[in-house]
């Protein structure tokens, strides 16, 4: 909302050395948030009133004319124009050198310098009202017709913002932090609260008298639970005319274009108090009433527009006799507009309840200064204010205009409210004593009516803060923290009781999990979103049943809610692989799956929520990147310090590859799964001349361990020995069968290498491990070490079949 | 005889200084000192030398015999310290070899220094799960029953359940607020506690807006608390995240679940609080809202207004997280580009 300062200054002074900056700030701390102000004078420096002494025909150009002007300089200057309204003794706008101007639709400004036209020299340029930023005061027929200014005020020479009083200052408010304050709706609400920031007293409005003698015109309101209050005044003796200078500056400096007096007067009374107000065509308001109610079924209103809307039978319409004439609150319809043979008129100024405008409104996508206003709650009060601004406007520019009827039909009525906070609440809230002299200045300087008694004031909210916005003890003391502004409160320590230390042991876990992939495994952690292309999910084997939809997702394919991470982690491989050929990443995150849970109460029935973790590996060789991801998972346990998880196969995940794939269980249940992803699901996702190990498991499943479970080993007394042994056994035999057969026989063994190969006989492999063998009370002799080497390649033999290999 | 030591000597030293290498000094050691050598014949000699000579040539000997070991270890010394483990000198210009390590999401580093500082201040770390019901999301947290963010423009409702009302109007969370009633009925108070986590809305995405972003709430409900206790909370989020005592200031601002509200504005870092393109000119930045907790949030929480009060803060991870390393589009966090994610170690 752009609030222009000369307009507020007509009902409150404010300090004389206060800037515009400085108001910014504080209505910024206090109020609302200023986004920037703006001296719309600046921008006609050098631009002033020129009288067109002679215009001469150009002699190398029919379109131009010679003009001499007189801009207030010694001399009448030379000026070459192309107007096609230019006469001796025209007032006009002339642009001088170093003015800058809108050049023939240029973007950007252009500044004019002293030039020859055509070989006839030109001083600088006579205007058209889009060139100098007049467009809204002078709305532009065509490019060549000028600014004439016709009787205006203004000198020759004189700057043109001075001559026609465009200097002000406009505030720009952020919209988005007065959707609370409906009192800040006008210029008149932000006075007020200026006058209450700063101290000074704010003057009154016009009051508002109905005159019992005028006979009443016929309003019946249909549904007071939609419209609070309906007036209406029926005024002749008017016409279509020009609304005065100031009052079209003050509507084009906060962004409005004039368009008649008559309907400047409602735009003016809108932006002046907050109000909205519709004026009618009299002849067309036919039958002589006004019937304020929802809409029948299938009732259909031509907007202003041309627009036809369908309404619906919750939409409240303002109508005459025989149909609807306009959205009530938003938009006039097409049948009640003024009109340049409008000589009297139905002035509306009513309340109407701001659900009834905002459903409406977002029905058919309706926005308007009006039911923006109506949006926020306005109290019913005002329309007297409107009453009283508008009425004294129309006799002030129409001066024979008379009313002649009036209606103010008022079944509703904003009460204000009334409410008691004690002392004491608000010594410990502010967190500083205030005295009773500045609490009580505070409030009534913004209006509110304030009686102490006994510790307690009894404060009665202002009718127009009644609306919703001021209804607890907490907003009075709100008012208060805020117009002393927050920052006139010193920082408080937090005191607070230690009872005992904070203990997550989920919460670490989960860091811990992260933390072990990312620095001690080299996985680089991701983020998707938790709407998957279906695409993915599909690729995942992923069945969709059981999965949750968005009702308006971001795109068709974007609907279904992620139950499992691997279709993301599929896509973000396919993403990477371009950049890529060898990596490593992750994602913990939440999945849902249709189902009932109950988070925090019996009445709320949630989707299941579970926590997953994914990792892959992408790489060329699909051995070696399947046994680094199985590696990452069995040191898992041990870093992360919780309960370890076996790896074994159980039920094979959809998309795993046939021979590589392992469950992860827990107490015999299977938490997770890991494996290389299948040939198919790698066509679908257009994964190619790569493989990706994969593993996800469930987080939550997890047991942490209260605290590190490591236990020590008393080192070996006496040396152990070390053997590297390689045997070759049967390509079915596997490392389980090999460690289960002779692990319990040493003192440590470990897996070197396995090889399939031409140095083996058809149908074996070689397999070569390492193993560690020593006495417990002594120190082994080679007789000793050569018996038990013997023994353990015996066992080997009669349990796995194996042979010792020979070179 | 002394001629033949002197010779001797002369020799010996010249074959010492001459020696290239340690092991080469191993067969000069043994040729000048050894049992065959000359000086070794000369000394086994003297019991058949003239007695008056005898002592003479014995002392010279001996000096000869010591200036050798002498000069055998000063050299020995010498080669040991020209000596290098190379075989040829290495270019030094040469990068070092890579440490492959990953990383943790730039927001999830943020997240865990935020962890850390609240922790540190007895807070405890809550979430609340990805979907929730209108009644958490809105009802309890003082939303105008029309109130626009209710709308499906705004926030993402579930399939089915977009039509209904309350507990059974299902979204993904537009706000991380509703978990502090979802904590507080649990727990109770007094309560201490931060909730981070991703929140979701329904909006046109670009380079500064996103559907999917990051929050980081804090919330402390007490007894007998002043609104201006929550500063502390404020310095603790952006001196963990900054390094440094930021300037801020604390103004009006509005929410449907607190009262009174405020927005929390930094000193712009850019021009330091002079104004300029970042700042919109005017020296401040908006970095989070907050404001004491609503007594109709209380109330839903099972929580009685005239006993207990309380402050939220607010912050938006993901422009913070954009602050701290200039990044320039909110859309990089969900990339999954491991261009960008690699940077972050």
């Amino acid at each position: 909302m752009k609030v222009s300062l000369n307009w507020v200054k007509k009902y409150v002074d404010l300090p004389e050395t206060l800037t515009p900056a400085q108001i910014a700030y504080d209505m910024t701390l206090r109020t609302v948030e200023v986004e920037g102000t703006e001296d719309t004078g600046a921008k006609f420096h050098d631009i002033v009133v020129g009288k067109v002494l002679e215009v001469k025909e150009h002699p190398n150009a029919d379109a131009l004319r010679i003009c001499i002007v007189d801009v207030g300089l010694d001399e009448p200057k030379q000026i070459v124009c192309g107007g096609k309204n230019l006469y001796a003794g025209e007032k006009v706008v002339v642009c001088k050198p170093g003015s800058e101007v809108f050049w023939h639709g240029l973007p950007e400004l252009v500044k004019i310098k002293e030039t020859k036209m055509r070989g006839e020299p030109s001083y600088g340029m006579i205007c058209n009202a889009t060139e100098v930023f007049l467009d809204k005061l002078f709305p532009p027929q065509d490019d060549h017709i000028i600014v004439d200014l016709g009787d205006l005020p203004g000198e020759p020479g004189q700057n043109i913002a001075d001559a026609l009083g465009l200097n002000d200052t406009v505030i720009e408010i952020d919209n988005k932090s007065l959707t609370n304050r409906p009192d800040l709706w006008g210029h008149y609400g932000i006075a007020r609260e200026l006058a209450g920031i700063y101290g000074v007293p704010l003057k009154p409005l016009p009051e508002f008298k109905a005159d019992p003698s005028l006979p009443a015109f016929d309003v019946t309101i249909e549904r007071p639970d939609k419209c609070r209050r309906f007036t209406a005044t029926e005024i002749v003796n008017v016409y279509d005319k020009e609304a005065p200078l100031w009052m079209k500056v003050a509507l084009m400096n906060c962004g409005q274009r004039p368009i008649s007096a008559i309907v400047d007067i409602t735009n003016y009374v809108m932006m002046d108090v907050g109000q909205p107000s519709h004026a009618y065509d009299r002849t067309h308001v036919e039958g002589d009433k006004i019937i304020v109610r929802t809409a029948k079924k299938d009732e259909k209103l031509l907007l202003l527009d041309h627009n036809t809307i369908d309404l619906t039978e919750e939409d409240l319409v303002i109508c005459d006799a025989n149909d609807a004439m306009n959205l009530a609150g938003i938009r006039g319809g097409a049948k009640d507009s003024i009109l340049p043979e409008t000589t009297s008129i139905i002035l509306e100024i009513a309340n109407f309840t701001a659900q009834t405008v905002r459903h409406t409104g977002a029905r058919f996508n309706e926005k308007t200064d009006a039911s923006i206003r109506y949006e926020k709650n306005l109290d019913t009060q005002r329309v007297d204010q409107g009453l009283a601004v508008c009425l004294q406007l129309f006799r002030e520019i129409f001066p024979e205009c008379r009313v002649t009827a009036f209606a103010d039909v008022y079944p509703v009525k904003t009460e204000q409210e009334h409410i008691d906070v004690t002392q004491e609440f608000l010594d410990v809230r502010l967190g500083k004593v205030l005295s009773r002299e500045t609490i009580e200045k505070v409030l009534t300087g913004i209006g509110y009516e304030v009686e102490f008694d006994n510790g307690t004031y009894h404060v009665t909210v202002p009718v127009w803060r009644s609306t919703g916005d001021v209804s607890i003890k907490d907003d009075v003391m709100g008012d208060i923290a805020r117009l002393l502004s927050f920052e006139s409160f010193e920082e408080q320590p937090l005191t607070v009781k230690f009872e005992n230390s904070v203990i997550q042991r989920q919460e670490t876990l989960e860091r811990r999990l992260r933390e072990y992939l990312a620095y001690r495994c080299g996985f680089n952690e991701i983020f998707t979103y938790p709407w998957v292309d279906e695409k993915f999910i599909r690729a995942a084997k992923i069945d969709t049943d059981k999965c949750v939809r968005l009702a308006t997702p971001p795109s068709e394919e974007l609907a279904i809610l992620r139950s499992s991470l691997i279709p993301g982690a599929l896509e973000s491989v396919a993403k990477n692989l371009r950049y890529f050929d060898y990596f490593r990443i992750f994602e913990v995150a939440q999945v849902f799956e249709k189902g009932e849970y109950h988070e925090s109460s019996e009445d709320e029935v949630l989707p299941v929520h579970r926590k997953l973790l994914t990792g892959s590996i992408t790489g060329k060789d699909p051995a070696k990147i399947f046994y680094e991801l199985k590696g990452v998972l069995e040191q898992m346990a041990a870093y992360c310090h919780m309960e370890n998880f076996s790896m074994e196969q159980k039920e094979q995940p959809a998309w795993a590859d046939r021979n590589a794939w392992l469950n992860l269980t827990l107490d015999n249940r299977v938490i997770g799964s890991m494996g290389l992803v299948c040939v198919s699901t790698m066509n679908d996702v257009k994964i190619k001349r790569t493989n990706v190990a994969l593993f996800e498991l469930n987080v939550d499943s997890l047991k942490a361990f209260a605290s590190r479970t490591n236990e020590f080993r008393h080192l070996p007394l006496y040396p152990l020995v070390e053997k590297d042994l390689s045997v070759t056994v049967d390509k079915a035999v596997t490392w389980k069968a090999i460690s289960d057969a002779i692990g319990s026989r040493v003192k440590e063994l470990e897996f070197i290498e396995e090889y399939h190969g031409n140095q083996v006989p058809e149908g074996k492999k070689s397999v070569t491990m390492r193993v560690w063998i020593g006495n417990d009370d002594s120190t082994m002799t080679s007789e000793q070490i050569d018996q038990k080497m013997e023994s353990i390649l015996k066992t080997l033999h009669k349990r796995c079949g194996a042979e010792l290999r020979t070179e | 005889m002394k001629e033949k030591l002197n010779e001797i000597r002369e020799k010996g030293l010249a074959r010492i200084a001459g020696t290239q290498s340690i092991e080469e000094l191993i067969d000069v050691r043994r040729e000048l000192t050894g049992q065959k050598s000359e000086l070794n014949e000369v000394l086994r000699s003297l019991g058949r030398i003239d007695p008056e000579q005898r002592k003479e040539i014995g002392i010279l000997s001996t000096q000869v015999k010591d200036l050798f070991a002498e000069k055998l270890n000063e050299k020995e010394e010498e080669l040991i310290a020209a000596k290098s483990v190379l075989d040829e000198p290495i270019d030094l210009t040469l990068p070092g070899t890579a440490v492959e390590g990953g990383s943790l999401h730039p927001i999830t580093q943020m997240c865990y220094d935020l962890n850390d500082a609240f922790l540190s201040l007895g807070f405890e770390v809550y979430s609340e799960d990805d979907i929730s019901s209108e009644k958490y999301a809105f009802d309890n947290l003082n939303f105008a029953p029309d109130h626009p963010a209710r709308q499906s423009m705004d926030t993402f409702w579930l399939d089915g359940t977009e039509e209904l009302r309350g507990s059974d109007r299902l979204c993904l969370r537009p706000h991380l607020t509703g978990g502090s009633v979802r904590y507080l009925l649990k727990h109770g108070a007094p309560a201490r506690f931060v909730y981070p986590g991703r929140v979701y809305r329904n909006e046109t995405t670009d380079a500064r807006h996103e559907r999917a972003f990051f929050q980081y709430e804090a919330l402390i409900v007490d007894k007998d608390i002043s609104f201006s206790s929550g500063k502390v909370m404020i310095q603790t989020i952006l001196e963990k995240v900054f390094g440094r005592k930021i300037n801020v200031r604390m103004r009006e601002g509005f929410f449907p679940f607190t009262e009174p509200g405020y927005e929390i504005d930094m000193e712009c870092l850019v021009c330091g609080g002079k104004g300029c393109r970042v700042c919109n000119h005017n020296g401040w930045i908006e970095v989070m809202p907050g404001g004491v907790i609503h007594p109709n949030v209380l109330r839903a929480a099972n929580l009685d207004p005239e006993e207990w009060t309380g402050f939220y803060i607010n912050i938006g991870l993901d422009r913070l997280v954009m602050m701290r390393y200039g990044v320039d589009d909110v859309r990089l966090f969900h990339s999954a580009d491991l261009r960008f994610l690699k940077q972050f170690r």
